[in-house]
């Protein structure tokens, strides 16, 4: 019987030294692709927009392990942009705007978990409703104009450095990564938040709290996407309605690449951080080769299925 | 014994109404019959000919592919792949038809490379084992690069009129989307009701347990599904070309979304194993009359994809809520 | 009322056929685990047997066997007289011998004339479509011949579960089954529907097919079985006319120990109402239910399924919500909405489906224990590491055995899954515990380990709802018992006043059936 333990243990383990190793592999690639890439300075900056996707997947994760999916986040980037700079634009001092753009991302998440828990309609579908009506509403109520005369320090959030060569959006990251992975593997939320995605129905027999969780984690992804969207309009310096198209791609395969299974019930923070970066040196490194966007999106959506196919190979192995 | 029988003598006759009442395209028929009467109210020019026509045409695109999304989502699957779908097989088809013309041979080639993407679709959902909504999440971003790689950034141009019939031809006063629109409709209703596949899509994405150990052949069933998916967006992407008369790089766009919205609002239930080729006819229809019906009124086309959104939202919602109702066990 | 008697005499001259299947020296392995070894099954035509056992001892993997979801390890199978090997269920059914399980793996969205016709030859009209018409005649002469009236042409998920039941028979004889196996049968059917179920049983094997009966309740077997087998541990036990068995000695040849040796209960002296419930009312469900619950007593609820004791439960529970009526809990009102709520007011439900509502499979036992003190032993949200302490206690004092604290919780057996689930609402330390069918499914050994926890738990002043379809458990364990029939209490009775007659008569309305065993 423990000997079975230890060969779960054990496969468990080469997960994520395999993915540990295709990160290793893909670095000695990148850096024969392009001699810009292995050096500190791009490292550090290619953190820049894995931030982004990064915090957006942290709260992925835990929709994904509850069994559920959000495909509304990159509509929703697009509208908390559009929220801090066309309030801004149109008189609101900069650090209010902020604060609304953050109360619309929230506000955003909140809304699909009322469809998702109260009406109990399949997050699938809501999310694509939704992922329509953010960014409708992004684009229609600014049309094709955008706003990019921010202050200087607005800079700050997306471009600056701290402690010489650091860039600040990392150290922001890098405590969202503590806090989320400390409440999902020690905290009783989140050993709700895996109950439910293993046995919603048990899990309200015991009483698990099972609708304040959803709403938490939609509207707490919610808030991460909008702190995201705050870091990605500092960074490119202008707020748009058209941005923000393809980003859901990105965070969930950044998640399934970590290993969460997309029928919900396992997954962690440690192996969706492993698999956001794995996502950035990936673009970071094809960005420097030359590759087009385009081309990108391409690579990606095939590592997406290899990823999944894998996954469940792998999980085939341990049943 | 005979109490049993007596009671099922007497509800035939009212159980045959609750039936039709509970069919899953009977709200969105009686929406769209609202919605008729509302739009020919607030404008005289809606309820005329020309523009009744113009809206199926316009949706002929749109409704096409609903119908065949529409097995997919009867299986239990989703497709969301279909935009970069038609893209790639109007350029398939818009290629052959710039370089030798003629009819016959750009629609085979557009069907052919419809098909073969259904058929990887197919392939990865049944054998690869992965949930199709991420198969044709990651499908929907590949093919858009492959489409990259094929045409090198360029447009497709100065079709030949001969390889433009499906777009602009017509026959007894009927345009040729149109016609192909219903052609495709009748098929697909009588392959849903006598088919030995069609029935099977039913049980599949009604109970996939039960139907593997009933002896159905749940991986054919599904892979078949998104083939039929390629080849009907190969048809429409003919009908595309023709219209459009061009081939850009961006064809088709978004379309995925609506195409889900109009399987989706016509009734279709995204759990599968419950709804009708009406349903998806009904929903392309739909989203077509309001979108119309929005221009006519004066809204701003920048709109329409917040109006979509809205739409699949409240489409869902009030299915819930007349299921909860009904009490059909929700 | 026909005799157990007669039908099995009229049933013995079928003795002579050759067996419909045959199964020998059939074992079967699961990686290392031995679920069945060396055993040997026949099934006459036209006879009923009995296919008893605890679970885990291999009857429904023998059956799986015999299904085709499985081949066997060693041994043969026989069908008809020809050595047969199956692949899948497919092919079983081409040869005569058809599963249905407990789910029933019906269709609920097609028709009741289509799920007779899914994954079969369809007739066909001329032009090649699909001949409906043809389809839905044949499915009303299936259901003609089994004697009920149902509606062709209505989809699946609009019947009752009994009627869904008989659709799954019909299904199986479109098949030109020979051998029909049900799993569980009754365990959804009210005594009307069991009575249903029996008289199409018995026109089955008039026609010749052989019906392979698993089932729990003892009762049930005596009164329709021909033969009864025995498995036990995957071992073939014993294969005995059914007339040369009682239900003592089938107990001892399942476990090893006699029935009377299994229950015991201790004097009671119950104390203050803990729980109150008023004119408790939730439509279709039950209506205008009163009573009162003490410290130190053990309430049973019987009643056949269907009465409503499951929904009311559960609504005193927060999982439903009652149109009307009151609830107090220790002389104050409560207005119960979730589960949460409940649980603070000091109740606990023990769910009747261990695996899909008590338990989460993959966790370990120690999460499923404490998953409902969570909230409890945790600091600014945290968990604190007395979890471990926690958990392991538990696992001594209900003496769970067969795995690690730290091990998935679907390692155990089910009696050992069943502490487990109870320990998980001992945790909250609740003052009333509504246990809904606890030792459904478990074996004696665990049985008897359940009911000394709950007269050890009255005897330190828990207040105990027990919900049991199984009358012996509730006349051996309740101090007081209240019936109820089609959602309304039709009687009460002191321990002392309770007999198996008149809770039959509340549970029924009408005289009871005679019990031809031990009285």
């Amino acid at each position: 019987m423990s000997s079975a333990v230890e060969v779960m243990r054990r496969l468990r383990f080469s997960r994520e030294l395999v993915l540990l190793g295709v990160l290793i592999a893909l670095v000695i690639v990148m850096s024969l692709l392009s001699p810009l890439f292995f050096t500190l300075g791009n490292l550090l900056n290619t953190s820049r927009y894995f931030v982004e996707v990064g915090l957006m997947a942290l709260g992925m994760t835990l929709i994904i392990i509850t069994g559920g999916i959000d495909l509304s986040v990159g509509s929703n980037l697009a509208l908390v942009s559009v929220a801090v700079g066309f309030t801004f634009a149109a008189g609101l001092p900069l650090p209010v705007a902020i604060l609304f753009g953050l109360m619309v991302g929230m506000a955003a998440g909140f809304f699909n978990s009322i469809f998702i828990t109260f009406l109990e309609l399949h997050p699938l579908v809501v999310t694509l409703g939704t992922f329509a009506l953010f960014q409708g509403l992004a684009y229609g109520l600014t049309g094709a104009r955008a706003v990019s005369d921010f202050p200087d320090w607005f800079a700050y959030f997306g471009q600056a450095y701290l402690l010489g060569a650091v860039p600040g959006q990392l150290i922001i990251f890098l405590v969202a990564v503590v806090v989320v992975w400390l409440i999902l593997s020690r905290t009783s939320f989140g050993r709700y938040v895996y109950a439910i995605g293993n046995n919603e129905e048990a899990a309200r027999f015991s009483g698990v709290p099972i609708r304040r969780v959803k709403v938490a984690i939609y509207t707490g992804t919610g808030l991460l996407v909008a702190i995201a969207s705050v870091i990605y309009t500092s960074r490119v310096y202008t707020a748009r309605g058209d941005v923000g198209l393809g980003l859901e791609l990105d965070v969930i395969s950044a998640v399934v690449l970590g290993g969460a299974s997309i029928y919900g019930g396992s997954g962690t923070i440690g192996g969706t951080v492993l698999g956001i970066v794995i996502i950035a040196i990936l673009r970071n490194g094809l960005l420097l080769a030359g590759v087009p966007s385009t081309w990108q999106l391409f690579i990606l959506g095939v590592l997406l299925l290899v990823a999944v196919f894998l996954n469940e190979f792998f999980r085939k192995g341990e049943e | 014994m005979s109490e049993a029988r007596a009671r099922v003598a007497g509800t035939e006759s009212g159980a045959r109404f609750r039936r039709y009442l509970g069919r899953p395209e009977t709200p969105a028929l009686a929406f769209l019959v609202l919605l008729v009467v509302a739009f020919s109210v607030l404008s005289d020019k809606f309820l005329s000919v020309p523009n009744l026509e113009s809206i199926l045409t316009s949706v002929a695109v749109l409704g096409v592919i609903a119908l065949a999304v529409n097995q997919v989502v009867l299986c239990g699957e989703i497709d969301i792949s279909t935009g970069s779908m038609l893209g790639l097989c109007a350029v398939a088809g818009g290629a052959a038809a710039q370089s030798t013309g003629g009819f016959l041979l750009p629609l085979v080639a557009a069907v052919a490379v419809g098909a073969l993407c259904g058929a990887i679709n197919g392939t990865l959902v049944t054998l690869g084992r992965i949930p199709s909504i991420i198969v044709t999440l990651g499908m929907l971003y590949a093919l858009r690069g492959v489409i990259l790689l094929v045409t090198g950034g360029a447009w497709i141009t100065g079709v030949p009129n001969e390889s433009r019939v499906l777009g602009m031809g017509s026959l007894f006063g009927l345009s040729a989307p149109v016609i192909v629109l219903f052609g495709l409709f009748v098929v697909m209703e009588v392959v849903g009701r006598h088919s030995t596949w069609g029935r099977n899509v039913y049980a599949v994405g009604g109970n996939r347990r039960a139907a593997r150990l009933a002896g159905l052949p749940t991986n054919r069933v599904r892979f078949f599904a998104f083939v039929l998916v390629g080849v009907f967006v190969g048809i429409a992407s003919m009908i595309y070309m023709g219209r459009a008369g061009s081939v850009q790089t961006n064809t088709g766009t978004g379309l995925e979304l609506q195409v889900v919205a109009a399987v989706v609002i016509g009734g279709t239930s995204i759990s599968g194993g419950r709804g009708s080729s009406l349903a998806a006819l009904t929903g392309a229809i739909l989203i077509g009359v309001i979108l119309n019906g929005l221009v006519l009124v004066g809204v701003p086309g920048i709109w329409q994809q917040a109006v979509l959104g809205a739409l699949i939202l409240l489409a869902v919602t009030t299915d819930v809520v007349r299921r909860r109702l009904v009490g059909d066990g929700v | 009322m026909t005799e157990p008697e007669e039908i099995r005499a009229g049933r013995a001259a079928a003795t002579e056929a050759p067996p419909v299947f045959r199964l020998d020296g059939v074992t079967k392995r699961f990686g290392g685990v031995v679920a069945v070894e060396d055993v040997a099954f026949d099934l006459r035509p036209g006879e009923v047997h009995a296919l008893v056992g605890e679970n885990g001892a291999g009857k429904s993997t023998l059956m799986k066997i015999v299904d085709g979801l499985y081949g066997p390890d060693e041994g043969m199978l026989e069908v008809g007289g020809e050595a047969a090997s199956f692949s899948s269920p497919r092919d079983a059914e081409a040869s005569g011998i058809a599963m249905i399980p407990q789910e029933l793996d019906l269709f609920p969205e097609l028709t009741v004339a289509e799920n007779l016709f899914v994954g079969r030859k369809r007739p066909r009209t001329g032009w090649g479509g699909l001949d409906w018409e043809t389809m839905r005649g044949e499915a009303r002469k299936r259901l003609d011949e089994l004697g009920v009236g149902l509606d062709a042409t209505s989809a699946v998920k609009r019947l009752s579960a009994a009627e869904q039941q008989i659709v799954a028979i019909a299904r199986a004889l479109v098949g030109e089954a020979r051998a029909v196996i049900m799993d569980e049968p009754t365990s959804s059917l009210t005594e009307r529907e069991t009575r249903q179920l029996f008289g199409i049983i018995q026109d089955l094997t008039a026609e010749g097919v052989g019906v392979v009966y698993i089932s729990h309740r003892l009762e049930e077997i005596f009164e329709i079985s021909d033969r009864i087998t025995v498995l036990r541990d995957g071992h073939h036990i014993k294969t005995a006319p059914a007339s040369e068995l009682d239900a003592e000695e089938l107990v001892r040849l399942m476990v090893g120990r006699p029935l009377h040796e299994l229950f015991t209960r201790s004097q009671s002296s119950p104390g203050e109402t803990v729980l109150e419930v008023r004119g408790l009312t939730r439509e279709g469900e039950f209506e205008d239910v009163d009573f009162a619950l003490r410290s130190g007593e053990i309430l049973g609820l019987a009643g056949l399924v269907g009465a409503g004791r499951t929904e009311l439960a559960q609504s005193i529970f927060g999982i439903r919500h009652p149109d009307s009526g009151e609830i107090f809990v220790d002389g104050k009102e409560a207005r119960i909405h979730a589960p949460q709520t409940a649980m603070e007011r000091g109740i606990f439900y023990v769910p009747e489906e261990r695996r899909s509502q008590g338990l989460i499979l993959p966790f370990s036992i120690k999460n499923n224990i404490t998953l409902s003190i969570l909230d409890r032993i945790s600091r600014l949200g945290f968990v604190s590491r007395s979890e471990r302490g926690i958990a392991d206690r538990f696992m001594r004092e209900l003496s769970i055995r067969g795995a690690e604290v730290s091990a998935p919780v679907n390692r155990l057996s089910g009696g050992n899954q069943q502490k487990v689930v109870v320990a998980k609402s001992l945790a909250r330390e609740p003052n009333v515990l509504l246990l809904d069918e606890p030792t459904r499914g478990v074996d004696v050994g665990a049985k008897s380990e359940i009911y000394r926890l709950m007269d050890d738990l009255a005897k330190e002043g828990k207040a105990i709802l027990l919900i049991s379809s199984e009358l012996e458990e509730v006349l051996s364990m309740a101090d007081r018992v209240l019936v109820m029939r089609e959602g309304r209490i039709s009687g009460e009775f002191s321990r002392g006043d309770a007999t198996q007659e008149n809770v039959m008569t509340a549970a029924t309305g009408t005289a009871g059936r005679e019990v031809s065993e031990d009285e």
